[in-house]
C-alpha cells in the first residue's frame, strides 16, 4: 500500500519563489493538498462499536432490551414485540412477573430511577395481544416450509417456561417438538401464579402462539407414570424440565392435620377455578414470591391473613413490590417468628404455636441463619396454615447414570445431563426460581440441542449464570457502567408508575392489579433510557466531528471517513453512551 | 432611521449593516451588550448570521479566523483581559491576512481590578498586524465599523474598532443608522480568491521556511501602507454616500495656533469644548484628534502640525519604561520627515559617504512635543484637567520631563 509518505516524495514539489509579488498574501500552499489527507495524521482511532447495556446483560432470558426501549421511543412496536419474541416467547407474562433484574443494574437508577423496564415488554405484549398477533409464522427465523419428515424430532418433559421456551426455539428451528405435560394444562409453575398478577388470557395466548408453530402439548403424561424415559427411544434429544413439585414441609407436629394447604398445592387449585374454603384467619409461612402469592390470594377469598417469616425484611427473598403491594393490601408480615406447632383439634387446624427468632451467623446461603429465642413461644388461633417454603424436584423418575446433586440434575454449560442426548433445563436443573431463568436455560437447551442434531459440538457455552442469545448481536461483550456515560447530556427524570388498581378494590377478586403504561408514558419512559452502549443516532458525533468525517451512508447509521478523521477523540468523548470506541491506531496499521 | 443607543449597541448595528456571517464572541465587561443585541439579531431573524458561543476570546478569535478563512464576514468583540487572552490569534488572523473585524471597548488591564476605559489593552496589539481605529462617538463607531470591513477585504488585513469604556460603550446618543440598501451599495459581500474550500482543498498556515516567512512579513507592511490611502478612499467614499466623514485624522482650529493637542478617543470630544473656550478668551490653542492608529498616519500627521511651534499628546496609556505611546509615534513621525530622493541601491559595499538629508541640515520643523499622561483606569480627563496640559506647554520652552502626569496624587 502507498503512504503519505510515499505519494509526497513522488508528487510533492518544493516551490521557491523568485520574489514576494509572486507569493500568495498569506501562508498558504498554492497547489492541492489531496495527495496527504488529514487522516494521515491520526494516532487515535474511533470506532463504531456497540457495547453491552447493563440491562441486556443482566437479563436471565438474554433480551435485547436496549433494542426494544429504542423501538419503542420510535412508536415502532411491532417491531419491538418481535426483537424480544426472538429470544422470549412469553413477554406478557414475564412483563408481568418477572423479578426485573435488569432494572436493578440499570445505570438509570442514579438519575431517576432504573428505566420500568418489565412495564414496557409488557406494554409491547400486550400491543401484540390487542392486535391478535398469534401467528407467528412471520416471525423472523421461522421456516415457512412444511417440515422435513428427515428433521429428527424432540422430547420435552414439562411444558413450563422452560420446556415451552426450548419447544418455541427448536420449533423455529424446525424441529418437530412433542412436549409432554402431567398436569391437565400446560404451563407449569406459570399456572400457580395468581391470576391478579397474571391474566390467563395472557398465559394461554402466548402458549396458544407457540403451538400454532406445530409444537404438539400432551397433557395428563407424567414421566414416571404414564411415561418412562425408555418410552422416548425414538426422540433424538430429550430435555427434562420437570421443574420443582414437592413441597418442603415444616417438619412441625401436626403439619398432617386438615387446614395445612401447601401453597402451591393451594395455588393450583385456585388455577383450576376451585375457591378452597379457608376459615377465617390463616398463616402463611415463608418468605417467597410463593408466600406472597399465596397470602394475597387468601386474603380475596376473604381471610385474615399473617405471614410468618423465621428472618427479617432484609432477607427475604419476595420482591420489594410484592412485599409493599401485600402490606397495601392489609396482610400482617412477621418477622423473626417461626411456627413449632400445628395446635389441633379433633384432627383439624386450630391454632399455631409459634417461637421468636434471632439472627446468628451467616449460613451456607450468606444469610444470617435464624436461631430461636428460648421461652419466646407464643400461640395464635388460626383456622389454616399454607406452609410456602419452597419446593424441590420429584427426581425419582431418574435413571442412575443421569447424575444429581442435592435435587438438581447436574448439566454442563449446555445444559447436557451425564447421559446424552438427554439434557435437563429450568428449576429442575438451575433452581433459579423464575419465569425468565428458565425461559432462558430452556432457549440454552434448545441451541445446544440444534447443535447436537447437526453434529457439532456442545462447547463453548456460556457459563450457566450467563444468558444466552437466540439471534447473535452486533454488540461487544463488555458492559458500560454508569461511570462510562457522558453525563452532560443527561438529567435527573424520575420514574413512572403504572397505574394501579386501589388496594380496597382489588382485595374483592382476582382482577389484575397492574395497569401498564398508556403509549405516551411507554414512549417518554423509552426516552428516559441512557441506551447505554448502542447508538441511537444522536447525531452527536456527526455534529462536534470538528472534520466533517463522519458520514451517513445507507447500511450503517454513521461511519467515519478514516481519510480525515484526525483522532482528536470529539466523538468518543461527546458520545453520550460509550457507543464509540477509540483505540490505538497502530493496532490498524499493517 | 436615527435611534438613541449606547456605544455598544452602535457597534453591533454596525456589524449587522455589514451582513456579519459569522459572529463569535464570549462575554466580558464592558464588551457583552455589543453580543448580546447582536445574538438578539440573529435570534430574531434579522440578521442571518451563525452566532457561536465559544468558551473564551482564544476561541472566539479562533472561530472567526477559521469563518474568515473559509471567505465569510466574520465579527467578534472584546475588551481588556479578553483581548490579551486572544493575543496569539490575534497575531495569527492578521498573519492568515483575514479580513476580521472586531470592536474592543477599550478597558483597564488587572491588576488592579478594573472596569474603566484605559487604552493600555489595545496598544499592547500594536505590533499585531491590525489595523486601529480609535471612536470618538457613538455614530462614528457604527460608521467605522462598516468602513472597517471594505478596508479590512481590500488589504486583507484585520481591523479593531475601538472605543472608550463606559464614556462612550455605555452612553446613549441619537445615531443615524442607515438603510440596509445603502450600506449594502457601498460595502459589496466579500469574495476571496484563496480560501478554504473541501471541494478544492489547500493547506492554510503551513510551515514557512526561512526561504519565505520575511517575504510574507514584507508584504503585511506594505498591505499596512497601503492601508493608510485605502482608508482615506474609503472614508471619503463613505462621505459621498452618507454625509459623513472622519479622516485618518481630524484638526480642528489649528490655525495661527501655539499649541497643538493630539488626543484620540472620547478626551477629543472634551478637548474641543476646552479648545472653544480658550480660543473665545484668545488663546490660541488647537486639536488634532488621531482616528487612525495604526497603520499610523505619519504623513497627515506631520502636515497637519507643520506650523505649530508646540505640540501637547494626551495619552490614556503608558509604555511602561518609555512613555505615552501616541507620542512616541508622533514624535517618530517628526524624525526622518522625508525619505530620501536618491534611491540608491544598497546590495553593494560602498566606499564613499553621502551627507545625510532630514536631521540638521534639511532645516525641517521640529516642534517640542510635550507628553502627557492622563486618565488611566478611567479616571476622568476634565476641562480642567486639559487646561493644565495647554499651561504646562505654553508655559514651558520645551518639555520639563520625558513624562508629565496629569492628575497624580503625590
Amino acid at each position: 500500500m502507498k503512504g503519505a509518505i510515499d505519494f509526497m516524495e513522488e508528487e510533492a514539489k518544493i516551490i521557491i519563489f523568485k520574489s514576494e509579488a509572486e507569493m500568495p498574501p498569506m501562508a498558504a500552499t498554492l497547489a492541492t493538498t489531496l495527495y496527504n489527507k488529514t487522516g494521515s495524521w491520526r494516532y487515535m482511532r474511533p470506532l463504531y462499536v456497540d457495547k453491552t447495556p447493563p440491562c441486556n446483560d443482566a437479563c436471565p432470558a438474554g433480551e435485547d432490551i436496549v433494542g426494544y426501549l429504542g423501538l419503542i421511543r420510535q412508536g415502532r412496536y411491532r417491531e419491538g414485540w418481535e426483537l424480544i419474541m426472538q429470544e422470549n416467547p412469553f413477554p406478557g407474562v414475564c412483563g408481568r412477573v418477572c423479578p426485573h433484574p435488569c432494572e436493578s443494574q440499570c445505570n438509570r437508577i442514579e438519575l431517576g430511577g432504573a428505566i420500568a423496564i418489565h412495564v414496557q415488554e409488557r406494554f409491547l405484549a400486550d400491543w401484540a395481544y390487542e392486535r391478535g398477533l398469534r401467528d407467528l409464522k412471520g416471525l423472523k427465523g421461522i421456516p415457512s416450509d412444511p417440515l422435513d419428515p428427515s428433521v429428527p424430532s424432540v422430547a420435552i418433559i414439562g411444558s413450563g417456561p422452560a420446556g415451552l421456551s426450548c419447544a418455541y426455539q427448536l420449533a423455529r428451528k424446525g424441529y418437530p417438538v412433542t412436549v409432554f405435560e402431567a398436569q391437565d394444562k400446560p404451563g407449569g409453575m406459570m399456572r400457580l401464579i395468581p391470576e391478579y398478577r397474571l391474566p390467563r388470557e395472557i398465559l394461554g395466548y402466548e402458549i396458544a402462539a407457540i403451538e400454532s408453530l406445530g409444537v404438539e402439548i400432551r397433557t395428563g403424561v407424567r414421566l414416571g407414570k404414564d411415561l418412562s424415559l425408555d418410552d422416548l427411544k425414538d426422540y433424538k434429544a430429550i430435555l427434562l424440565a420437570v421443574g420443582q413439585s414437592v413441597s418442603r414441609k415444616l417438619g412441625v407436629s401436626g403439619e398432617e392435620a386438615t387446614g395445612v394447604l401447601h401453597g402451591i398445592e393451594f395455588l393450583r387449585r385456585l388455577d383450576q377455578g376451585e375457591k378452597p374454603s379457608l376459615g377465617s384467619k390463616v398463616a402463611v409461612i415463608g418468605g417467597g414470591n410463593t408466600a406472597m402469592d399465596a397470602g394475597r390470594s387468601a386474603r380475596r377469598l376473604g381471610a385474615e391473613v399473617s405471614i410468618l417469616y423465621r428472618r427479617s425484611r432484609h432477607e427475604m427473598p419476595a420482591s420489594d413490590e410484592e412485599i409493599e403491594e401485600a402490606l397495601e393490601e392489609g396482610i400482617q408480615i412477621e418477622y423473626l417468628v417461626a411456627p413449632v406447632e400445628v395446635l389441633t383439634k379433633k384432627g383439624q387446624v386450630s391454632g399455631l404455636k409459634c417461637t421468636r427468632m434471632q439472627l446468628g451467623e451467616p449460613d451456607e446461603s450468606g444469610r444470617r441463619r435464624p436461631v430461636p429465642v428460648s421461652g419466646s413461644e407464643y400461640t395464635i388461633k388460626v383456622d389454616t396454615v399454607i406452609p410456602a417454603l419452597g419446593q424441590v424436584a420429584d427426581l425419582s423418575f431418574l435413571e442412575k447414570d443421569i447424575k444429581t446433586e442435592r435435587e438438581y440434575i447436574v448439566v454442563d454449560d449446555s445444559g447436557a445431563t451425564t447421559r446424552l442426548p438427554i439434557f435437563a433445563g429450568g428449576d429442575v436443573a438451575t433452581g433459579y426460581g423464575t419465569v425468565t431463568h428458565a425461559v432462558g436455560s430452556g432457549k440454552r437447551a434448545a441451541l445446544a440441542i440444534d447443535h447436537l442434531l447437526r453434529g457439532e459440538t456442545l462447547e463453548g457455552f456460556p457459563p450457566l449464570d450467563r444468558n444466552v442469545h437466540a439471534v447473535p448481536r452486533d454488540m461487544a461483550a463488555i458492559v458500560v457502567s454508569f461511570g462510562d456515560l457522558n453525563l452532560v447530556y443527561f438529567e435527573e427524570e424520575p420514574r413512572p408508575r403504572q397505574a394501579q388498581a386501589p388496594a380496597k378494590e382489588r382485595v374483592k377478586d382476582f382482577t389484575e392489579v397492574n395497569r401498564g403504561f398508556d403509549e405516551e408514558i411507554a414512549i417518554a419512559e423509552a426516552a428516559r433510557c441512557f441506551s447505554c452502549g448502542t447508538c441511537n443516532q444522536c447525531d452527536n458525533c456527526l455534529i462536534f466531528c470538528p472534520d466533517l468525517a463522519v458520514l451517513r451512508d445507507g447500511e450503517k447509521p454513521y461511519v467515519f471517513n478514516y481519510d480525515y478523521c484526525k483522532g482528536c477523540g470529539i466523538c468518543f468523548t461527546e458520545c453520550p453512551r460509550r457507543a464509540i470506541s477509540f483505540e490505538e491506531e497502530i493496532k490498524w496499521k499493517k | 432611521m436615527e435611534k438613541v443607543v449606547t456605544g455598544n449597541y452602535a457597534a453591533s448595528w454596525g456589524a449587522r449593516l455589514s451582513r456579519v456571517q459569522v459572529i463569535a464572541a464570549y462575554p466580558i465587561t464592558p464588551q457583552t451588550s455589543i453580543i448580546e443585541l447582536l445574538a438578539n439579531f440573529c435570534a430574531d431573524g434579522e440578521l442571518d448570521a451563525r452566532f457561536i458561543k465559544v468558551e473564551s476570546e482564544h476561541s472566539a478569535m479562533a472561530a472567526c479566523i477559521g469563518a474568515s478563512a473559509t471567505g465569510a464576514r466574520a465579527f467578534t468583540a472584546t475588551s481588556g483581559q479578553g483581548l490579551l487572552l486572544m493575543h496569539e490569534l490575534i497575531h495569527w488572523a492578521a498573519g492568515a491576512r483575514l479580513p476580521i473585524v472586531m470592536g474592543v471597548v477599550n478597558r483597564a488591564v488587572g491588576p488592579g481590578w478594573n472596569v474603566w476605559t484605559d487604552q493600555n489593552d489595545t496598544l499592547s496589539q500594536r505590533d499585531t498586524g491590525w489595523l486601529q481605529y480609535y471612536c470618538e462617538a457613538n455614530q462614528e463607531v457604527l460608521d467605522t465599523v462598516i468602513q472597517a470591513y471594505k478596508v479590512a477585504e481590500r488589504v486583507l488585513l484585520p481591523v479593531m474598532v475601538i472605543l472608550d469604556a463606559f464614556v462612550l460603550s455605555h452612553t446613549s446618543e441619537a445615531v443615524d443608522i442607515p438603510d440596509q440598501d445603502k450600506v449594502d451599495g457601498f460595502l459589496p459581500p466579500y469574495r476571496p480568491e484563496l480560501k478554504l474550500d473541501i471541494n478544492d482543498p489547500h493547506a492554510f498556515g503551513p510551515i514557512v521556511t526561512p526561504e519565505h516567512y520575511m517575504e510574507m512579513r514584507y508584504k503585511m507592511q506594505k498591505a499596512m501602507e497601503e492601508a493608510v490611502s485605502v482608508v482615506q478612499e474609503v472614508d471619503e467614499e463613505f462621505g459621498e454616500v452618507f454625509g459623513r466623514h472622519y479622516g485618518l485624522v481630524e484638526p480642528y482650529r489649528l490655525e495661527g495656533a501655539d499649541v497643538a493637542l493630539v488626543t484620540s478617543a472620547t478626551i477629543t470630544s472634551t478637548t474641543r469644548e476646552v479648545v472653544d473656550e480658550l480660543r473665545e478668551q484668545g488663546v490660541k490653542v488647537g486639536l488634532l484628534k488621531v482616528r487612525l492608529f495604526r497603520p499610523f498616519p505619519a504623513e497627515a500627521v506631520r502636515q497637519a502640525l507643520a506650523d505649530i511651534p508646540k505640540v501637547a499628546v494626551i495619552d490614556r496609556n503608558i509604555s511602561f519604561g518609555h512613555g505615552g505611546i501616541f507620542a512616541q509615534e508622533v514624535k517618530s513621525a517628526f524624525y526622518n520627515p522625508s525619505t530620501s530622493r536618491r534611491g540608491e541601491p544598497f546590495d553593494k559595499l560602498r566606499t564613499g559617504f553621502v551627507e545625510p538629508s532630514g536631521h540638521r541640515i534639511d532645516g525641517a520643523h521640529r516642534p517640542p512635543i510635550f507628553g502627557f499622561i492622563a486618565g488611566l483606569g478611567g479616571r476622568d480627563v476634565t476641562p480642567e484637567s486639559i487646561k493644565e496640559v495647554i499651561n504646562a506647554a505654553l508655559g514651558n520652552d520645551a518639555p520639563p520631563e520625558e513624562i508629565l502626569w496629569i492628575g497624580v496624587k503625590k
